[in-house]
């Protein structure tokens, strides 16, 4: 009695757990997870930031070839340019199999000051997900990024000033050299 | 007799069809000074390009110092040139211009300023050596083209018109240097002018050129001799005594006697060969001229014979189409 | 005034011989036009004038209170072109010059008297009109370090300036000799460089970077001036590696090496007595 029992729920179990997966959000096969390497950022205007992405199969089926797009979002107003902060936004991963991760690599350039948050988003059935699997994306990275003015007119003064002075007495000291030789 | 430095074979150059130069054949020895004589255009400037290795021949072929035109690079190694039209950098200074060239031809720096200094004080440019060039008369840049050219001791030296555009005094002083520069170094001089006296004091043979060929060759008095022009003499007397130097004249037989208007005190004979029983010798005729004027007791003030010079056979060559 | 042309006390032929150099023809010609342009030429009233040009630029940068971390870059990037075509510039005249200016002040001959080779003479006269945008280059080097040392972009600014400006100013100045060999003379040859400058230089200057598409950019691509610009403003401004926009500079490449080519090859034939083509 104690054996059928145990066998019925074996048999129950996978579907009952299968079902409060799908609440919580459910596993499907082929599903990936993204997660970023970081959650808070900090840096200075003109530094050149690093996020990695990891990108897992956390279903029961390979993937089909996957591509993953990086994002920066204001969150103070200040107008973004994709471009200027990555020059590659789009990178694609061959498919995965069930259980393994790959890790993508984001350079960023924090070429404005203010308050940004990036993530990753990842088609994860490539060009075939259109309209059909939701885009799975990245918990955000928080970047603040603090102004910083690296060219003043002080600071630009001295070379703007000593170069042509140089390069005039070069310049006159020659003229009178050659006009005394007559 | 002193060694061959130039030997020219059948030298041509053709622009098209116009001939610059034709079957130009001539040989030079160490130490002369050979005058190139000819009509503007009528190849000098044309030879001795084609001998300096600055154009190409058409055909023909020559030698500088042993080495064959076929090598260019070696034949410019052994030639010195004052070009015709020589510009110089007016910026740099004599000395600096020296020893430029100097390095060109392959001296080392302590060398070639060495060898400038030493130029610059023979052709009297030492103490304007430091002074930029555009400060140099026509005459002190002759003068450094000519030490230009002696930068290489070159057994040869080509020099295309040296005295033009100079005065009396610098022509003399260029003729200075060319008669030094043969004498003493035993350099073979090409000389190419138009100033006739020149070649007559300093050259030891001429070639007339017209339309790229010689016309005749030698030394200059067989060039003269060869052309035969006819001889003038101009006799100067008091002019109140023109009458009995003309009546004194009428006794010599064969004298032609004209009075230029222009110059009432002049009188001009002229003197076939062969006057008073002497064949070709023009010389005696005018002896017995001046004889005839002296024993009539009038006085001489001056005398002149034309057609005895270098000018005047060139002009008979090249003007009245003698060949 | 009497003149002695004396004996010289060494023979050239038997008997001690003179210390000869070893200094090949092209360098004794480089140098001495070196100094024909820096010591007694307009080379350093052009760089005096190019610094006073730069301090104003780069002043008028660090007055701007609105400057941003990407206008800076485009200040170097504006500094840098600014460079390449002042000293591309100042190369090629000096190269127009070279061998009709020579004929027509009556230097040249000369110079072909003397046992250095034609090919040699071009190559010494090459290497001293790059001298000018070597120096151009140097000059700027300074306002780029100013403008670029908060953008972390000085570096590979000055090196790809420098890889940039000296391939162009390569190809132009051959092309310049080149020029100048050929014309009949040197008002046609500095006609001709002129606009052969404005050329490739005027399409650079279009509103929205000229034509778009694949058109746009073969265009671009073909004119190795345009090219290098492109390249240099994607590296310095857009931040793109610098191997990824290496193809812009193919063209830039293949003209230095055709031009130079050329001169190496026709040098000892073009450089002639008489300019124009059937000239000797």
């Amino acid at each position: 009695m104690l054996v059928l029992t145990g066998l019925l729920v074996a048999a129950i179990a996978p579907v009952g757990l299968a079902g409060s997966a799908a609440a919580a959000p459910s596993r499907l096969p082929g599903t990936v997870e993204v997660t970023l390497d970081q959650s808070q950022i900090e840096t200075v205007v003109g530094q050149v930031l690093t996020v990695e992405s990891r990108i897992v199969n956390s279903g029961q089926a390979p993937t089909d070839r996957l591509v993953a797009h990086v994002n920066v979002v204001s969150l103070n107003g200040v107008y973004v340019d994709l471009e200027d902060w990555s020059a590659e936004v789009t990178q694609a991963a061959s498919p995965l199999a069930p259980g393994n991760s790959r890790t993508l690599s984001w350079k960023l350039h924090a070429v404005n000051a203010g308050s940004f948050d990036v993530y990753v988003v990842v088609l994860p059935a490539g060009s075939a997900s259109a309209g059909a699997t939701p885009l799975v994306v990245s918990p955000p990275v928080h970047v603040t990024v603090a102004g910083r003015r690296t060219l003043t007119a002080a600071g630009s003064l001295p070379v703007a000033i000593i170069m042509p002075t140089l390069l005039g007495l070069l310049a006159a000291t020659g003229r009178y050299r050659l006009r005394r030789r007559g | 007799m002193a060694g061959v430095s130039l030997e020219v074979v059948r030298l041509t150059k053709r622009y098209g069809p116009r001939t610059a130069v034709e079957e130009l054949s001539f040989t030079a020895h160490r130490g002369e000074v050979v005058g190139l004589l000819g009509a503007n255009g009528a190849g000098k400037t044309t030879t001795i390009r084609l001998l300096t290795t600055v154009l190409q021949p058409t055909s023909g072929a020559f030698s500088v110092a042993g080495v064959p035109f076929t090598r260019p690079a070696e034949i410019r190694r052994r030639v010195g040139v004052l070009p015709e039209s020589a510009g110089y950098p007016g910026h740099q200074s004599g000395s600096d211009y020296l020893r430029y060239h100097a390095r060109l031809f392959g001296l080392g720096r302590p060398e070639a300023a060495r060898v400038a200094g030493r130029l610059l004080a023979d052709v009297g440019l030492e103490e304007r050596a430091s002074s930029r060039i555009s400060t140099y008369s026509r005459g002190m840049r002759q003068r450094l083209g000519i030490a230009r050219a002696l930068v290489n001791a070159p057994p040869v030296v080509f020099l295309d018109e040296p005295t033009l555009g100079l005065d009396p005094a610098g022509q003399r002083q260029v003729l200075g240097i060319v008669r030094d520069i043969a004498v003493r170094r035993g350099t073979t001089v090409i000389l190419s002018t138009h100033a006739l006296p020149d070649v007559e004091e300093v050259c030891t043979r001429v070639l007339i050129l017209d339309k790229g060929r010689v016309l005749i060759s030698g030394t200059v008095g067989e060039v003269t001799a060869t052309v035969a022009a006819q001889r003038y003499g101009q006799l100067r007397v008091p002019i109140e005594l023109v009458s009995p130097a003309r009546r004194a004249l009428a006794g010599v037989a064969g004298l032609t006697v004209e009075a230029p208007d222009e110059r009432p005190d002049v009188l001009r004979i002229s003197l076939p060969a062969g006057v008073g029983g002497e064949q070709d010798h023009p010389e005696r005729g005018m002896n017995l001229a001046l004889r005839a004027v002296l024993n009539a007791d009038v006085p001489v003030l001056s005398f002149e014979v034309e057609g005895a010079r270098l000018s005047d056979a060139f002009l008979t060559m090249t003007g009245d189409g003698v060949r | 005034m009497t003149v002695n042309v004396s004996e010289r006390p060494r023979a050239v032929h038997g008997g001690e011989r003179p210390v000869r150099s070893r200094d090949p023809g092209w360098r004794i010609v480089a140098e001495q036009e070196c100094r024909d342009l820096w010591v007694s030429g307009r080379g350093p009233v052009l760089v005096f004038a190019f610094s006073v040009l730069l301090s104003v630029m780069t002043y008028l940068a660090g007055t701007n209170q609105v400057l941003n971390f990407l206008e800076q870059r485009e200040a170097v990037n504006l500094t840098l072109q600014v460079a390449v075509a002042v000293g591309v510039l100042v190369t090629l005249v000096v190269s127009a010059d070279a061998i009709s200016g020579e004929r027509e002040r009556g230097t040249l001959e000369s110079l072909l008297l003397t046992p250095v080779s034609r090919r040699a003479i071009v190559m010494g006269k090459l290497v001293a009109a790059l001298s000018l945008w070597l120096a151009t280059f140097l000059v700027s080097v300074p306002y780029v370090w100013v403008l670029g040392r908060g953008v972390s972009i000085v570096g590979p600014a000055i090196l790809l300036g420098l890889l940039v400006g000296t391939l162009l100013a390569v190809a132009l100045s051959a092309l310049g000799l080149l020029i100048s060999a050929l014309s009949s003379s040197n008002k046609v040859s500095l006609a001709v460089c002129f606009f052969l400058l404005l050329a490739l230089f005027a399409p650079t200057q279009l509103p929205g970077g000229g034509p778009k598409g694949w058109f746009g950019d073969m265009l671009v691509r073909l004119n190795p001036v345009g090219a290098a610009l492109r390249y240099l403003t994607a590296v310095v401004v857009n931040g793109h590696d610098w191997t990824r926009d290496l193809s812009y500079l193919v063209s830039p490449l293949v003209t230095a090496v055709l031009a130079g080519g050329a001169l190496v090859i026709a040098g000892s034939r073009i450089v002639r007595l008489h300019g124009g083509v059937s000239g000797e």
